[in-house]
Order: C-alpha cells, then sequence, then structure tokens
C-alpha cells in the first residue's frame, strides 16, 4: 500500500504545486476587483477583544498605499536635533553605545519609524540603534524575556505597561525619564499617567492612535450635509439623511471595535469602565446604559444587523456606508488612494455631554536585563527616546497623532492632513488604571456588547451588569496574584 | 545450605542460558526513545504536574502548588472558567460532529471515482489533493473573501439566484457551516490519497469473482471495498477525529470566535483556542490553568479514540 502511496505522492505533489500556482495567480485577480480589507498586518491596539489573541487590528496591509507624496524625507524637514539641541550628551566613558530598540510596527508605519531612527543614528554619531520590527509582538517579547534577551528600548501600549512591568518585562525608569526632561506638562495628562506603575514610571508617551470618523464626502454632499457632523444633533441628522437616501448612514459591526465605541460614548456620557483603583467595573453605570440603548438605536436606524469584524469597512469602501468610527491606523486604507470617492477621516463626534475619545498610545520601556542595567546605554536611552519624541512630526505622517504637546502644537503637524485635524480629540483620550492584567476584564465587556449589538441579549442593563460582576470576579483574581506592587524589580 | 545454594545457582543458571539477556533490541529503538523521552515524555509530565499549579513563567515568585484546585475550577459551574471552557468544549464537538462525517465520505466517494480508468485521473488526483498543501492563513483567508458579507462571492451569487444570504461570519449556525465548508475544502485531499493507496491494494481478483457470481456495483463496493478498506477506515476516522479537535487556525482569522454569546465566550471559539487565551493571550495568563484544560481535552480524546477501537473490532 505505501509503496503506490508513495510514487503517488511524490506525482501529486509536484503536480498539486503547479496547480496550487496557478489558483494562487487565478485568486489574486478575483481578489482585486471586490473591495480589500487588510486582515493581517498593523500592530495591535490592545484593549482589542482580548478572545481573538493573534492580530485583532486591520490595520491597512501591504496593499495599502502610504501617503508617499506627502511624505518627504525626515532628512530635508528635520533640521532640528532637539536631542542634541538640549544638550544632552553620553556621561564620560561612554563610546559608540548600541541600542537595540523593538516595536510592533509592521504595518506601512514602519518605514516611517525606520527613517526617524536613520536620522537619529547620523545625528548622534556615538549611538548607533538597529531597530527590529516585529509582527505577532508580545509573544516575541515574552520569549525574549524568557531568554533574557529582551532589547534595550522597546515600543509597548499604554494599557500592557502595568502587566509587563508586574510580569518582570520592564523596569521603572525614573531617573530616565527624568534625564530626557519630558514630564507631565508636555502631555495631556491620560497619557502620561498611563505610565506610572505603583508610583513609579515605567514609560515615556511617543504617540496617541484615537477612534477616528471616517465619512464618505460624496455621500454626505448629496444628501445635502456639507460639513462633517461634531455632535449629537448634527450627527444624528447626517446619519438619517443618508439613509434616507438608500445608504446606510452609520455602519456598525457585532466585533471589534464595536466594545470601543461604547467605551467612547460610556466617557462621553460621564461614566468610567472602572473605580479609580481599578478594583470594580463602573460600565453598568446609567450612562453604559445609555450609551448601549444609543448604539443599538444607531444600529437599528442606520446600519445592517450582525455584521462580522471589518465588514462596516468593506461595506464603506465599496460606497454603500455614509460614516464609521474605527482607528486612526484605517486613514490610509479607506482614504485618499484607497478608495475611489472622497473618503475623508475626521475627530469623532461628541454625542454625549463630555469630550471623550478611545485611543491607544504607544510607549517606550526600558526592558529588564538579568545581568543589571549598563549606565551608558541608559543615557543613551534617554537621548534615543527625547529625539523621538521631539521629532514625532515623522511619525505622525505615517498616521499617528504625537502625544508631545509641543509637536501637536507645531506650525509643521499642523500643516499634515488629516491628522492635524483629528488632532484635537486626543485631549479626552481615557486609557484604563494602571493596574496589571486590566485589560483581561474588557473580555466580558465584549461579551455584553457583543451580544446585545447581534440581538442575542435584549436586556441591556442586565448584559452590562453580568460582565461588571464577572470583570469584578477577574480583577480580584488577577489582584491576588499580581499583589500591590512589582516584585522582581529591586 | 550449600547445596540449596547451589542449586539455585544453576537454576538460575540455566534461565540465564535459555533466555539470555540481549542489549541489541534497545539499542535500535534508542534513538526514537530519547527523542520520544526529550519531546514527548518529559512535557507529558511536565505538563501534568503544571496542571496541579498557578503557573507564570514569567513570575516564578507566583508560580505555587494548587493541587486539584485548576480542575476544581473546571468543574464548578459558576467559577470564571467554567461558562467559557465548556462552551469552547461543546464548540469543538459540535466542529467534530459536522466535519469528521463529511471528512471520511466525501474522500471515500472522490477515491472511488478516481480509481477508475477515467481519463486525466492523475490530474483530478492532483486538484482534489492541491488545497492539501496551503497553510491554515491562506485557505482562512481565501474563504473569508468568499463568505464576508460585503460583496463576498457567496452572497453574490445566492442573492442572484434569489435565497437567502446569512451572515456567514458573525451568526450562528452559519458561521460553523462557513468553517466547515473551508475546513472540508482543505483537507479532504489527504484522506483521499490514503483511501485511494488502499483501493489500489485490494487484488483485482476480488471484483472478477464476484462479476462472475452477479454481484452489482454497489454490492461489490459493500461487501468488497468497505470491509477491505476497514483497516484504514479506523485510521483515517481517529486521525480525522484528532485533527478536527485540534481545530484552530480557521475559526482564528475567519470569525476570531464571534459571534459572542451570553455567558462569555465565542460562538465559534474551539477549545483550543481558549487554551491559548488562558495560557498566553490574557495579560494575567495562567499556564497551569490552561494545562489543566488541555489534559481534560486530552483524556476525551484517548476516550474517544478507545471507544472508536472496541467499535470497530467488534465489527471485525
Amino acid at each position: 500500500m505505501w509503496s503506490k502511496a508513495r510514487k503517488n505522492l511524490s506525482l501529486l505533489a509536484i503536480t498539486s504545486i503547479l496547480c496550487t500556482m496557478l489558483a494562487a495567480c487565478g485568486d489574486t485577480g478575483g481578489g482585486a476587483s471586490t473591495a480589500t480589507t487588510g486582515q493581517t498586518g498593523g500592530d495591535q491596539p490592545t484593549t482589542a477583544p482580548t478572545t481573538a489573541g493573534a492580530t485583532e487590528t486591520t490595520a491597512p496591509a501591504g496593499e495599502a498605499t502610504t501617503p508617499a507624496g506627502e511624505a518627504t524625507t525626515p532628512a530635508g524637514e528635520a533640521t532640528t536635533p532637539a536631542g542634541e539641541g538640549d544638550g544632552m550628551t553620553l556621561p564620560e566613558g561612554c563610546t559608540n553605545v548600541e541600542l537595540s530598540y523593538w516595536n510592533p510596527f509592521t504595518g506601512p508605519d514602519g518605514p516611517f519609524m525606520g527613517q526617524m531612527v536613520e536620522q537619529f543614528n547620523t545625528d548622534n554619531p556615538t549611538i548607533k540603534t538597529t531597530m527590529t520590527t516585529q509582527a505577532d509582538y508580545y509573544t516575541q517579547i515574552q520569549t525574549a524575556a524568557a531568554s533574557d534577551t529582551l532589547p534595550d528600548v522597546a515600543i509597548i501600549h499604554v494599557d500592557q505597561v502595568p502587566t509587563w512591568a508586574f510580569r518582570n518585562v520592564l523596569r521603572p525608569i525614573d531617573e530616565v525619564a527624568t534625564a530626557t526632561g519630558l514630564s507631565e506638562a508636555d502631555y495631556p495628562e491620560a497619557v502620561w499617567n498611563g505610565g506610572m506603575v505603583a508610583g513609579k514610571r515605567y514609560s515615556i508617551p511617543l504617540d496617541i492612535h484615537p477612534m477616528t470618523m471616517f465619512y464618505n464626502a460624496d455621500l454626505l454632499t448629496a444628501a445635502g450635509i456639507s460639513a462633517p457632523p461634531t455632535n449629537r444633533e448634527e450627527f444624528e441628522a447626517a446619519a438619517q439623511a443618508i439613509t434616507d437616501k438608500g445608504q446606510k448612514g452609520f455602519m456598525l459591526t457585532a466585533g471589534f471595535p464595536i466594545q470601543q465605541i461604547f467605551s467612547m460614548l460610556l466617557y462621553q456620557n460621564g461614566g468610567s469602565w472602572f473605580n479609580e483603583d481599578g478594583t470594580k467595573a463602573t460600565w453598568n453605570s446609567e450612562a453604559g446604559v445609555e450609551a448601549l440603548t444609543w448604539l443599538k438605536e444607531a444600529q437599528t436606524k442606520w446600519s445592517e444587523p450582525n455584521l462580522e469584524v471589518d465588514a462596516e469597512l468593506a461595506a464603506f469602501k465599496a460606497g454603500g456606508a455614509g460614516m464609521i468610527w474605527n482607528g486612526i491606523w484605517q486613514t490610509t486604507n479607506v482614504t485618499g488612494e484607497g478608495v475611489s470617492f472622497k473618503g475623508v477621516a475626521t475627530s469623532v463626534p461628541q454625542i454625549g455631554d463630555n469630550p471623550g475619545t478611545w485611543a491607544g498610545s504607544h510607549q517606550f520601556t526600558l526592558p529588564v536585563h538579568k545581568s543589571g542595567n549598563d549606565e551608558c546605554k541608559d543615557a543613551a536611552a534617554a537621548i534615543f527616546i527625547k529625539y523621538m519624541v521631539d521629532n514625532s512630526t515623522t511619525w505622525a505622517q505615517a498616521g499617528q497623532i504625537p502625544a508631545s504637546n509641543t509637536v501637536r502644537e507645531s506650525a509643521e503637524f499642523q500643516a499634515l492632513d488629516p491628522q492635524a485635524s483629528i488632532a484635537p480629540s486626543v485631549e479626552g483620550a481615557f486609557f484604563p488604571p494602571a493596574v496589571p492584567g486590566i485589560t483581561d476584564a474588557f473580555q466580558y465587556l465584549d461579551t455584553a456588547v457583543g451580544t446585545v449589538m447581534s440581538g442575542k441579549e435584549t436586556d441591556i442593563k442586565k448584559a452590562l451588569d453580568d460582565a461588571a460582576t464577572q470583570a469584578d470576579q477577574k480583577l480580584a483574581e488577577n489582584k491576588a496574584t499580581f499583589g500591590d506592587a512589582p516584585s522582581g524589580t529591586p | 545450605m550449600a547445596t540449596i545454594a547451589r542449586e539455585g545457582e544453576a537454576v538460575v543458571g540455566g534461565a540465564l542460558g535459555r533466555k539470555k539477556f540481549n542489549w541489541t533490541p534497545y539499542f535500535f529503538v534508542l534513538p526514537h526513545l530519547i527523542f520520544f523521552a526529550v519531546f514527548l515524555g518529559y512535557p507529558f509530565f511536565r505538563g501534568l504536574y503544571m496542571s496541579f499549579t498557578q503557573y507564570d513563567y514569567l513570575r516564578p515568585e507566583a508560580t505555587k502548588f494548587v493541587g486539584f484546585h485548576n480542575y476544581v475550577r473546571l468543574f464548578t459551574p459558576g467559577d470564571l472558567t467554567f461558562n467559557v471552557f465548556w462552551n469552547s468544549m461543546w464548540n469543538t464537538v459540535q466542529f467534530v460532529l459536522y466535519s469528521v462525517p463529511l471528512l471520511v465520505v466525501i474522500p471515500l466517494g472522490l477515491a472511488v471515482l478516481l480509481n477508475t480508468k477515467l481519463p486525466g485521473r492523475n490530474f483530478f488526483r492532483a486538484v482534489y489533493f492541491s488545497p492539501w498543501v496551503l497553510s491554515v492563513a491562506v485557505i482562512s483567508l481565501l474563504w473569508w473573501w468568499i463568505f464576508q458579507s460585503q460583496g463576498g462571492l457567496m452572497n453574490h451569487y445566492l442573492d442572484q439566484i434569489g435565497l437567502e444570504t446569512p451572515r456567514w461570519l458573525s451568526t450562528l449556525p452559519a458561521a460553523w457551516a462557513a468553517i466547515v465548508i473551508a475546513t472540508v475544502w482543505w483537507t479532504i485531499g489527504f484522506n483521499m490519497i490514503i483511501l485511494l493507496a488502499a483501493l489500489q491494494d485490494i487484488p483485482g481478483e476480488l471484483y472478477e469473482a464476484g462479476q462472475i457470481d452477479g454481484a452489482t456495483g454497489a454490492q461489490a463496493f459493500f461487501r468488497i471495498t468497505l470491509p477491505l478498506l476497514q483497516p484504514v477506515m479506523v485510521f483515517i476516522i481517529i486521525t480525522t477525529i484528532i485533527a478536527s479537535f485540534n481545530l484552530f487556525g480557521q475559526p482564528l482569522l475567519m470569525t476570531r470566535g464571534d459571534p459572542r454569546v451570553a455567558g462569555g465566550g465565542g460562538g465559534t471559539e474551539p477549545v483550543m483556542m481558549r487554551i491559548y487565551q488562558e495560557g498566553f493571550a490574557n495579560s494575567a495568563p495562567d499556564q497551569g490553568l490552561a494545562a489543566a484544560m488541555s489534559f481534560i481535552v486530552a483524556a476525551i480524546m484517548i476516550v474517544v479514540s478507545i471507544v472508536n477501537f472496541r467499535l470497530f473490532r467488534q465489527a471485525d
């Protein structure tokens, strides 16, 4: 039996490889004609549904065209090498310091970061930074931590900082932070506080990537709306007007990022995810019920029911949806060259009484080295971080909003479209309390919002209550295992 | 006393003389035994030990022995892990029930067809086998495109012929249909090749004898082909069940385990995804709990395999 099988198999292997290649060619042709959404690529906003585990975002994949035209190389622009201008120098005896730097920027944003690192190396001949960009980033971090091969500097999402601090991956960097000269005054309060864990500083913010509204300007104009809506009345009117014209006014999925959208409305209504010390979930407040009720009604009135993840993006790209809310990382995917109509990105409208924007933030951290820390490297890291923050206009061209107030106010940044128009919304960005493992609590909120939006659960208050009860249990469990302060660090 | 001793010696000596201990066969199995011990034996017992601990490999200071606590939690209704674990377990069982019959019957049919003297049969064998060489990421993305709701191929054609257009990736049971169809398309080739090889081993004389006795095609199939395929069928059924139990990549990439179900977890979240979630993806992971889940799954799979063997042995 097996000798024959082997003969057959070898023949088959060859023919099937040929067939597969042919089939693959055919697929490319077919795929191009339909709307294209990247399923992979990009980095992961970490408050995304934790159940999926793997790459959460649908950040524009390889095919998304980077705004190459706008993106002039930093060589021409960045004539103010701030790191050196501030007189930050390496301590005596430190020469040719090598810094390894990891980040998760596998999307079209990666090359922008690469340019910045190259420019830094040119401007600081005594420091040689090597950048490594990795997919499946946090798995890589964990593995490196287990084998004590962590880099000298690493990008970590703000809501992950406490977790990795408690899991012996990150170390406190109060001294490095002082050396950079960056302080609370340079940032929106929430994003700066996100780096404080158990009374110590663990990270320094680079950017904020907020929830963004994308609208089809052609559909809006056809419905008689001239400017993008900024408040509840305008938004509801616009969504209705587009729906009346036979398109979907405002498309919502039953999966990612619906929980993030709910959370934003929760904060806009004056609610919050957790109590201050992160021990109790508080999303089942009146503000939460109101937020989810509004979302459910919005789905009924202006969207299709039961849409899967990414369906709103696909519908938008096909020209069938007036407005959608998704992460700013979708900008190149659904605006400009990415679509055949006038797709525009702008800040999300304020539906509730308070400003509030769901957002993630990339932050610089210094990982643990079991052999101890190198003073020269720490000094070099401070210079590097300061340089990156000061020159984050280049980074903004990749579609992120710089966290630094000075950079956001600079004329150079204000000239960037649409980043400049989205920037004001990051003032209202909120982040979970700096408690380890807190992002695990969101899986219960995912369930509550997901089941209400898919119609499996009709009692909104009960769904949110149940989720809060379960989250409280999880938070108590986490507290029991993590304790009050990271134990591994001195 | 001396005599007794001598007698004893003689007995022992005699036994050794007849059955002299021979190391040679053990040296033959040694290379594999080493690999087995290092890569299967040690991890197995290590995993078993881990399932009795609370374990985070990045926080050795927090790792502690908890006895049967993890197992007790998984069997206590109302515990945070109870609903999500058994929900995912049931999802996996559903997938096994939907996919295994299709993955046995369709390849069998194809193998019988392609075992005839059909012109261009090598081409067809290659065609049916070819999806199997693709990776799970490729086939999931391919079928995701076909099933997605906004301009996906499937709903486009269903709509054109006036049929209902379900949300293939975000509602039940359509999501299971999508995952099962993708999996069947992807893996029928392997089972087909094994069955084809087995079919070619059945001597042609048996069919000739059957023909002379006036057996119809169907009789030949049920009285000659099927009984002679039985050993291979046992192999196929067991490996297919195990493969289906290990479902992970397709729902991860096609549905992300959605839709969310009341009580926690996802409607298409298989147990492997839950284990991965609890062991590695969570911010506060517990590899001890994940190991306990794995051992429960392993126990269930062992029971299923034993039942399988018993059933087919009785049929002999």
